[in-house]
Parts: C-alpha cells; structure tokens; sequence
C-alpha cells in the first residue's frame, strides 16, 4: 500500500511543461526523496500534490483517494501537510498562534459560541492550546511561544513551520528543501529529526532537498526529475550511479556536444 | 494528545476560575445598567443638544469603524465602499420602523415602544446588509488589494446612484422603479407617510448597540475565528496549507462586517433628534473613507483603535467646523474673501492625517489592544520525548563537506 500515488502527473504553465507526465509511488512510512537539478519542477510537484495547482492530465491519490480536485485546504485536512521552500510564517502572529492555525479546522466549537464564550469554547482553546505548548516543546520553541514568529532565528523558523505542519496530525509530511541555509552540523541534526519524526508520528515523510548529504543519508528512495520528466528512481546507492543523473548534475556532454566540441579544438589547432 | 488529560488544560483556562458564570452575570447586568441609566440620564450628562447629536453619531460611527475592522484589519481585505452597507442597513430600518411605527397608531415616540420597533429594524437591517456582504464577498476570492477596493467601491456608488436617480412622481411602472421612486430618489426617504422616519434610538439603543458591537468584535478577534483570518491577512497560501479555508474565512468577514455596517446603518436612520430622512448622500464615498480612516487612525486590527478612530474622527471633524464660528476665525474670512473655510476644514484634516501616518505608520494602537490580559503563566511541559540532537550535533569541524559540496556524502 503507497502512501501517495502519482499517474502521469502533466503541468503546463503556458508553453512551459514544468512537469510531464510524472509517476511515482511512495511507500508507507517511508522517507522518500525528490531531486533534481534547479526548475526540475520538484516543488510544482508539491503544490501538484497539495492542490495549490491542479493538474492538466493524470492522477493524484492519497489513500485511495484523488487529491487532484480537491481545494488546498481539503487536502491539509486530509492529512497531507507542508513546509515551503521560501519559509511562509504568518509574521505577526505570535509563535503559539502560527501553531494555533494549524488545529483550527478540527475546533468542534463553532462561531457562535465564540461569541458566546461558551465553555465549550473555552474548552477547545484550552485544549488546542495545551496540544501546541506540547507540540512546540518537542521542537524546543515553547519559550519562544509569546514571541511573534518575525523575530524568530532562520533555524527557529524552518524548525516552527514543520511544528505548525505537525499540528495538523498528517500522515505525509513534504518538506520543501528544508536543509536550505543549514551548515553541515545543523543538516545532520535535520537528519536525525526527520528520521525520528517519522518513527514518532508514523508519518511518511517526502523531501524536495539539494542537500545531497542529508537527501543520500535519509532517504530510503530517490525519485530524480529533470525539466519536468522522470530521469531515475531508486535507493539512494542506485540514483547516486546512474549516469543520467551525474550527467544532469554535472551538465556531461552528450556525444553531439563532444563531436562538435573536439571538431572545434581540431580546428584552433590548425 | 489524548482527550484524557482534557482537564488539566482546562484548569488553566478563565471559564473554571473562581465563579465565572456569577461574575458573568453581574458584568452583563451592570451593563444593561448603565446603558438604560444612560437613556434617562443623557439629558442631564449632555445638556447641548448639538452635543448630545455629535456623542450619538460618534457611536455610530465606532460601530461602523470595528465592522470595517473585521474586514480592513483582521482579514486584511481592503473595502472602500463600507458606506454602501450602511445605507442599505439604514433604508431597510427606516422602512421597517417606519411602518411599524405606522402600525402602532401612536404618534408620540415612546421607549416602551421602541421595544417594538428596534428589534425587527436592527434586525432586518442586519439581514438586508449581510446579504449584500455575501455577494460583495464573493469575488474577494479571485481579486485583491486595490482591485477587490474596486468593486466595493463601485457596489457603494452603485447602490447611492440607483437610489440618488431613481425616477420619483409621474407615472412609474414595474415594481422595481416603483419600490426605488417609493424610496424617494435624491431627497431622501422619510417614512411611509412622509412624515419623517421615527426616531426611536435613544442612547439607550445607540450606546447598547455600541458596547454589543465592542463585544462581539473582541470575541472574534480573540478566537480561532479571528486568528485564522489574521493568519490569512499574513499568507493565504500557508493559512490554506494547514486546513483553513481562505473563501469562507473572507465571505464570513465581509458578511460580519456588512452586518455591522447594517446595523450602524440601522441607528442612524432612527438616531433621536437625527436627521429624519434617509438620503442617499449621507452615504458618499466621503463617508466610507472617513471610516477607513477611523480604522487606520486607531490602528488596523485593534478593537480599542477602532473605537477611539471612530470618536477622535467624528469629534474632530465637527471641531473643524464648529472652528469657523470663532470670531477670530471669521475676521480672518472678512479680511480674506477667498478664504474658503470648507476647503480648508479638508486641508488641515488631511494634513493632522498625514502628519500621523509619518509619525505613527501602524495608527494610535497598531494591532495591539488598551486593556489586554497578560497571557497566563502556562504550565511547561517537559517534553515527551524530544526532539533528538537540534542544532549542534556532533558536527565535525575538520570536515569539509559543507552542505553546497555534499555531494555524495563524505
């Protein structure tokens, strides 16, 4: 059983094929890793996945489930939850209520008796409350709950936005580039985090990550786009060989390009 | 995260301390208190009748600057057309008290009656406005910034205009133009007879409306409702990102806000000593932006911002005008002919604006609040299970495998 299953996954935006035609299976509780070189069409996979765009052709399924018509907000409630690569807090709100966000759509309390300040409201506020003071003392940030999340470190940051995610109880956990910015110490504590969130939520974590030491050392399978089309998929051993890969990383020459390019030495040399 | 230990959070919490529902009681009762105290005691607090109008209207207009707030502030939209709400709030009521009045058969404006009259007129006012704000909400989905102000704009003028040409006198037919020449076009309308709209808000009902209003809009901003639209104002893609809806938290807002307005809308049609007819220029994009102002004077976002925008706007304008009746003020117009003392009320009202704005960008509060508890001293909890080795890790500083040249891992 796959956690999340693309078919043929095709967007365009204009003339651009940002991804054609993708698919992959991520497996239950697995860490999987999606890579590929910059506009590979890797985080247009997530808001594929997330609803933040919808498909032109092929299918999303998530439990069973087809996520491709469904609105963003559907989608986190179903348990599909996600970081961004350009870190998106909502700056003026404190660190405890970005976390707070989070838990709103499982209130049971309606509108109405948070006029009335009913006790149920305050029921669930005391409720969500305790739920995130836990949450955010997991991710060592419970004394910063006061604080608003603008005047937080770039760690802090990266580390309160996948406490917010987790808020919302996922069972898939995308991180987009979540390394980004991290010195080699910081990224192998990322490591470590990732594997034990996994273990500790039972969630099945997929990482878009140009850090190749901590993609390498997590992941227990590798998906590789390039311009938007598959290039490889396997264990990070398999992926790390392929030659497509290296030649996608590396920019190899292809044999027109080595022709061409050992034609023109033969001609400066003569 | 197991609904169990449900109790020890709750404890915390202010509804389970020392006697909440008696203090409740007794808070709710000194208010109901004061403000039908105040219906009796106005005349002697507020001997000026001039006075007495400018204190009313002030209260309306808080009303009208917190609902602009849930939309301006909180959701962080931009409407420029809340005087449209307004006045459809305010037509309804005058339709509505005035044929009830009528219906009464008594022609004096008694309090007791006004228990008759006020409540289907807030209310349908109330009915009548959100209705508006829903069909006003809805492209606040697609547009935004300065093209969703277009349409609230243009929805405003739209409404002032339809009434403002309507055909009146002759012959109309068809029920829409005889309902707008029944409304009574440019000059207003002035009841079912004609005889003015009753006046049935006293302070009693104006000052309620006022601290009702002050309420509610403390209770939704401090609520999941509100922190989720605040969210919302900050980043709509994240706010949809951990399950919060973006369409129904705007629609919500505009609908709140136009109820609000609608309300407001309802005390000024039947504001005691007020104007007695409903005329479509009370309802200007003047009168919207004053109450953009009001709301970023206080302070977007702030319920105290709005209420002191909302008085320190209409006190101040009415003191720019009362300005003129100075005799010192008046020489100056004798010795100056082309002194025009309306235009200038606008100079020095704009200029007091812009002086703030440099000095104060974020309003008198910003989003911060005059009274707001200290938030509780919360039980730290050890974590479970922490989060394994963060930061430092057992980074090896002789390594050079940074993380750009990672690259096959070691």
């Amino acid at each position: 059983m796959s956690a999340l299953d693309l078919q043929g996954v095709t967007k365009t935006f204009g003339g651009l094929r940002a991804v054609g035609g993708v698919t992959f299976k991520v497996p239950e509780r697995s860490i999987f890793g999606l890579i590929g070189p910059n506009g590979a069409g890797k985080t247009t996979v997530f808001n594929l996945v997330t609803g933040v765009y919808k498909p032109d052709t092929g299918s999303i399924r998530f439990a069973g489930e087809e996520l491709s018509q469904l609105k963003p907000a559907q989608i986190a409630r179903r348990g599909v939850a996600r970081t961004f690569q350009n870190i998106r807090l909502f700056g003026q709100l404190t660190v405890l209520e970005n976390v707070l966000v989070a838990c709103e759509n499982r209130r049971r309390s309606g509108l109405l008796s948070a006029l009335l300040r009913s006790p149920s409201f305050f029921r669930d506020e005391a409720e969500m409350q305790r739920r995130a003071i836990e949450l955010l003392a997991i991710f060592d940030l419970d004394g910063l709950a006061d604080e608003t999340s603008t005047s937080l470190s770039y760690g802090n940051q990266r580390r309160l936005e996948i406490a917010r995610a987790m808020m919302l109880e996922p069972k898939i956990l995308l991180l987009d580039e979540p390394a980004a910015g991290m010195n080699y110490g910081e990224a192998e504590g990322l490591k470590k985090q990732i594997r034990w969130l996994r273990d500790r939520f039972d969630l099945t974590v997929i990482l878009v990550e140009h850090n190749m030491q901590v993609v390498m050392g997590v992941c227990e399978e590798i998906h590789v786009l390039d311009h938007g089309e598959t290039i490889a998929h396997g264990t990070p051993e398999e992926v790390r060989k392929d030659p497509k890969v290296l030649a996608a990383y590396l920019g190899e020459e292809t044999p027109d390009e080595a022709a061409a390019a050992a034609a023109a030495e033969e001609e400066a040399a003569t | 995260m197991s609904p169990s230990t449900l109790g020890d959070g709750a404890r915390t919490s202010r509804a389970t301390s020392t006697n909440p529902l008696l203090r409740r009681i007794l808070v709710t009762l000194a208010l109901i208190g004061a403000v039908v105290g105040l219906e009796f005691a106005f005349d002697t607090l507020v001997p000026d009748a001039a006075l007495q109008q400018l204190v009313l209207f002030a209260l309306v207009n808080v009303v009208v600057a917190l609902s602009l707030n849930v939309i301006n502030g909180m959701a962080g939209q931009f409407s420029i057309g809340h005087a449209g709400f307004v006045g459809i709030g305010a037509y309804t009521a005058a339709i509505v008290a005035g044929h009830i009045h009528k219906a009464l058969g008594v022609d004096d404006i008694l309090f007791s009656n006004s228990f008759l009259v006020m409540p289907a007129a807030i209310l349908a006012s109330g009915v009548v406005a959100a209705l508006f704000g829903f069909v006003v909400g809805l492209p606040s989905l697609r547009l935004r910034g300065d093209y969703l102000a277009i349409v609230t704009l243009g929805f405003a003028e739209i409404f002032r205009l339809v009434i403002a040409t309507a055909q009146t006198g002759g012959d109309v037919e068809g029920p829409i133009a005889q309902f707008l020449a029944y409304l009574g076009g440019q000059n207003g309308y002035a009841g079912p007879d004609r005889n003015g709209v009753p006046q049935y808000a006293g302070p009693f009902w104006i000052f309620g409306a006022a601290v009702v209003a002050v309420i509610i809009a403390w209770r939704l901003k401090f609520s999941g409702w509100g922190r989720a639209l605040r969210a919302l104002r900050e980043d709509e893609i994240a706010t949809a990102s951990v399950g919060v809806d973006p369409t129904r938290y705007k629609v919500t807002s505009f609908v709140i806000a136009a109820t609000g307005a609608g309300v407001a809308g309802a005390m000024l049609a039947s504001m005691r000593n007020g104007n007695p007819t409903v005329q479509p220029d009370q309802f200007t994009f003047a009168y919207s932006f004053d109450a953009i102002t009001m709301v970023i004077l206080g302070g977007s976002g702030s319920v105290s911002g709005a209420i002191v925008g909302g008085v320190f706007v209409t006190f101040t304008v009415k003191m720019i005008e009362q300005l003129q009746r100075f005799e010192s003020v008046q020489a100056l117009q004798a010795a100056y002919p082309a002194l025009d003392l309306n235009a200038l009320r606008m100079v020095v009202y704009a200029s007091v604006l812009i002086g703030l704005m440099i000095l104060r960008p974020e309003g008198i509060f910003g989003e911060r609040e005059l009274f707001r508890r200290k938030p509780r001293q919360r039980v730290s909890h050890a974590p479970p299970e922490p989060l394994p080795a963060r930061t430092e890790a057992e980074a090896d500083p002789k390594s050079e495998t940074g993380p750009l040249t990672g690259k096959g891992e070691k």
